[in-house]
């Protein structure tokens, strides 16, 4: 069977490059069919589902094909008494999330975007938001999936129940994969209940040492946040979430009130409309910006990571924004657009970090300082054997070749 | 004691008194164990009834160690089995024969704690328990607790990806690694994750968490710790009959409610219990232990709402643990439950398999109605929060015909996993006992899939070939029956 395909338009485009060729299967079997062609046909093939992440890494070396995974949207298969979904990969998560809703459930996953980004995009792209703080990745919520390897061989792992030590980790293998090692073509994920009660507090206007603190208190005082982000360039404005049962939120703000006593800072817990309102402007902050890059360290290098990442950026950019996540270690900083200085400033900013045992990753930049920067610096230490897992899994180098780290 | 012969690879070389000497200088000649009544403490590990003798054992003390073991073994030709504590369940450190064995129990340094940030980096021979001991002072734990953990290593945890009761909250040893130093079977050393973060590339620990010891041999750990949860809530619910006591875990999943831990007991396993225990118990049916954790409102509030379901649900009675003795000692009755199982029966199989946690009642009631069509009793204690089924096939190896029937059925509980959309393991392992049902689980596409994971890291099979992936010419075979640990004959283990 040949599976349809057309010419690669403008709204197709990978990094500005415009494919000849778009497949956009609407079945596994078509997804396997597709990348048999392209395998007769030696193209390269980058997947697309929301596009909301193809900033992540390098530009693909080659473009011979997209394959859109648009078409490939149902539920599968949805036991809520087991908190269990098997979805296609080319869902969005807020289609997922809605039609969990129902049964007072959902996937404790909340990266920007929701409405465009896939849930199969997702999990390849490692995306994440406030909601890590508590749940993880989709790496921590992944149970089972169907990959389509780059010969067109459909393969599954893991299964549809919580527990299984059944074989090798596909699914979580595939979490940041970026495209490089096979299309995932079904997830099956845990789900948890929707919480009763939610409830976030701001504290506003902490300096970084403060900011390390709270996420430090939060620990010792023996809370269990769902989600705690910062936004602003020094001073921060931290917000805290809890939720659950209601007595417990109500008693861990009132905990988390005394925190906020301790380190001097303000405590406000906001109604519901200023607290959707917050989380919508961390969103959009996460979103917004031609420069977006991923900082990693660990969260009691936060005051360095504020003077030499987060500060290097912001001097050389005017406009540049922060959103963390001050107790993983991990942040964005975006600016407007691309500056004078600014491939330096990334360059400090990353030998800080490289320092600190953490990394400096491109989420987005526009294609002149793209050139001037490498996508994902100092080569992982294990190089030799993430080269021969995708020379095992894809020996023709042909899916997304050159956008993972590394250059693989 | 029946022994089956392991369903090996092909072995590759033979040490040689040359290779042994080798050996023995890298690792010290104290450490390398190569006389024939020394090397049978390895043969088997927790499933005994597989058994081979290894062609030596070598007990390293350093990584430099472990790579100079493993390029020596490359270049002489002989597959490389490493080993933990010896406690796995399903001979994921059965030797092939001729092999090296390379045992971690020497390397069990504590080598960094760093509380602020909630990680620590060990040596794989420590016992899983010793880590959190060591963090108990500073509030903090390491939270996959397999019911082995007083004496299973961490290096064991991370190769079997091993659970425990709280995983269903905690989850299990792969959500809790963050980084590990690895030998890989060229005899490199590799650092693969660590404390921060997203480190870019691929996610490879993801592939090496319960890879079974067939893709390198890990030499250091970096744990994710905990901060203990403020406050714990227990809770024991005895039921007329398992409908109930599934009925009631439904409810309190359905309502909400994430518990720590939910285990279940039927019948047979609550007298076992009791034999071996003395926890006064009534012999009921059916009955549920649950642990809720977290913020003490949280808690509180959990258990008060878990007791009213679970009185809904049609439980006889409701008890909560006066204090922690108290709830001691009734986690000690449920993990003891299977070592007591050897009051009640004279041999038992011990069987693993995940169903989807909905089915729980049909499928106990399925497991029932075979073991009646066998003439054959089974006990059932298992993580009923996650669906990890443990049924225990109870037969008398003197009575002609009752082992093999016994294999049989717990062989259809397996198949009877697969068709409820479950798993053959949830958290033993594949090892060499399981080896075979991979093709009932798996078609050879995903199994091929998983086959070019293993060749990008151990192109050559040194390690632990034959385990974790079937060849074709395996499947077919069949596996054998259950024989105790020593350890947990002499009560120094529990099983679960």
């Amino acid at each position: 069977m040949a599976v349809a395909r057309r010419p690669g338009a403008a709204a197709d485009a990978v990094l500005d490059a415009v494919p000849p060729v778009v497949f956009e299967p609407a079945s596994t079997a078509e997804a396997a069919e597709a990348l048999r062609e392209c395998a007769g046909e030696k193209r390269a093939v980058v997947f697309v589902g929301g596009g909301t992440e193809l900033g992540v890494g390098a530009p693909p070396r080659g473009l011979g094909a997209v394959l859109r995974t648009g078409a490939l949207s149902r539920v599968v298969e949805y036991a809520p008494a087991d908190q269990i979904v098997t979805v296609e990969a080319g869902i969005t998560l807020a289609a997922l999330q809605g039609s969990l809703r129902g049964h007072h459930q959902r996937l404790a996953l909340d990266p920007p975007r929701a409405g465009e980004a896939t849930v199969g995009g997702i999990v390849a792209a490692n995306s994440f938001g406030p909601l890590r703080t508590r749940y993880g990745t989709s790496r921590d919520l992944i149970v089972g999936v169907t990959l389509v390897r780059a010969d067109g061989v459909v393969a599954r792992g893991g299964g549809k129940v919580v527990k299984n030590v059944a074989g090798f980790d596909l699914p979580r293998l595939m979490v940041g994969s970026l495209g490089t090692l096979g299309l995932i073509a079904t997830a099956t994920f845990r789900l948890h209940p929707l919480p009763d009660e939610s409830a976030t507090l701001l504290l506003p206007g902490l300096a970084a040492a403060a900011v390390r603190r709270l996420a430090a208190r939060l620990r010792e005082a023996q809370l269990e946040p769902a989600a705690v982000a910062v936004v602003g360039i020094n001073p921060f404005d931290a917000a805290v979430r809890f939720e659950g049962f209601t007595a417990s939120v109500k008693a861990q703000s009132e905990r988390l009130a005394a925190i906020a006593g301790e380190l001097g800072a303000a405590c406000d817990r906001l109604a519901p409309a200023p607290a959707a309102s917050w989380w919508e402007r961390h969103d959009a902050a996460r979103s917004r910006g031609a420069v977006r890059l991923k900082l990693a360290a660990l969260p009691s290098q936060f005051e360095t990571v504020a003077r030499e990442a987060i500060g290097a950026v912001a001097t050389a950019a005017a406009g540049s924004e922060y959103v963390g996540y001050p107790t993983l270690g991990l942040g964005f900083v975006s600016a407007p657009a691309a500056g004078n200085g600014l491939a330096a400033a990334i360059g400090a900013a990353r030998a800080a970090l490289e320092r600190l045992g953490g990394s400096l990753a491109v989420h987005a930049a526009p294609p002149e300082l793209r050139a001037a920067l490498d996508p994902w610096g100092a080569a992982p230490p294990a190089l030799a054997l993430m080269r021969s897992l995708k020379a095992q899994l894809d020996p023709e180098a042909r899916l997304a070749p050159g956008r993972q780290a590394g250059g693989i | 004691m029946s022994t089956r012969p392991g369903t090996h690879a092909a072995a590759a070389g033979k040490v040689t008194a040359g290779v042994a000497a080798r050996m023995a200088a890298i690792v010290g000649a104290r450490n390398c164990i190569s006389e024939a009544s020394e090397l049978s403490t390895y043969e088997c590990d927790g499933l005994l009834a597989m058994r081979v003798a290894p062609g030596l054992v070598v007990l390293p003390g350093s990584t430099e160690e472990v790579a100079a073991v493993v390029r020596l073994a490359r270049e002489a030709g002989l597959a490389i089995v490493p080993r933990g504590a010896g406690t796995g369940l399903s001979g994921g450190a059965l030797p092939v024969p001729g092999c090296v064995v390379v045992a971690l129990s020497r390397m069990r340094r504590i080598l960094a704690v760093d509380l602020e940030n909630g990680w620590m980096r060990v040596e794989p021979g420590i016992a899983n328990l010793d880590v959190s001991k060591h963090l108990a002072p500073a509030g903090a734990y390491y939270a996959p607790d397999p019911s082995s953990q007083s004496i299973c290593s961490i290096g064991g945890n991370v190769a079997e990806n091993s659970g425990g009761a709280h995983c269903l909250k905690y989850g299990f040893t792969t959500n809790h690694v963050l980084g590990v130093r690895a030998v890989l079977a060229d005899g490199s050393v590799a650092d693969i994750g660590g404390p921060v973060l997203d480190a870019p590339g691929y996610d490879l620990l993801a592939a090496l968490v319960g890879s079974e010891g067939t893709l390198a041999i890990v030499t250091e750990v970096v744990l994710r710790i905990l901060r203990k949860p403020e406050a714990t809530r227990t809770l024991f619910a005895t039921f007329p009959t398992t409908d109930e006591a599934g009925q009631a875990v439904s409810a309190i999943i359905a309502s909400g409610i994430v518990p720590a831990a939910i285990e279940m007991m039927d019948r047979l396993a609550i007298v076992a219990a009791k034999a071996a225990t003395g926890v006064d118990w009534p012999e009921v049916g059916a009955a549920l232990l649950m642990d809720v954790d977290g913020p003490l409102a949280e808690a509180e509030f959990t258990v008060a709402n878990a007791e009213r379901l679970v009185r809904s649900a049609g439980a006889l009675e409701v008890r909560r643990p006066r204090d922690e003795a108290e709830r001691a000692l009734m986690w000690k009755g449920r993990k003891s439950a299977f070592a007591a199982v050897g009051r009640i029966s004279p041999n038992y199989i011990v069987q693993d398999g995940v169903i989807p946690r909905s089915e729980i009642a049909r499928v106990l009631g399925e497991v029932e109605r075979l073991a009646t069509e066998a003439g054959l009793r089974v006990a059932n204690v298992f993580h009923a929060g996650d669906g990890n089924l443990h049924p225990l096939v109870l037969y008398d190896g003197h009575v002609a015909g009752q082992q093999q029937r016994a294999e049989e059925l717990a062989g259809e509980i397996l198949r009877m996993c697969i068709r409820y959309g479950g798993s053959i393991t949830g958290e033993h392992g594949v090892g060499a006992d399981k080896v075979l049902y991979m093709c009932d689980m798996f078609g050879r596409d995903d199994l091929e899939t998983m086959d070019l994971v293993r060749a990008a890291f151990d192109p050559g099979r040194l390690f632990n070939p034959g385990k974790l992936l079937p060849t074709p010419r395996l499947c077919g075979e069949r596996p054998g029956p259950y024989v105790p640990h020593p350890a947990e004959v002499a009560g120094v283990a529990e099983r679960f």
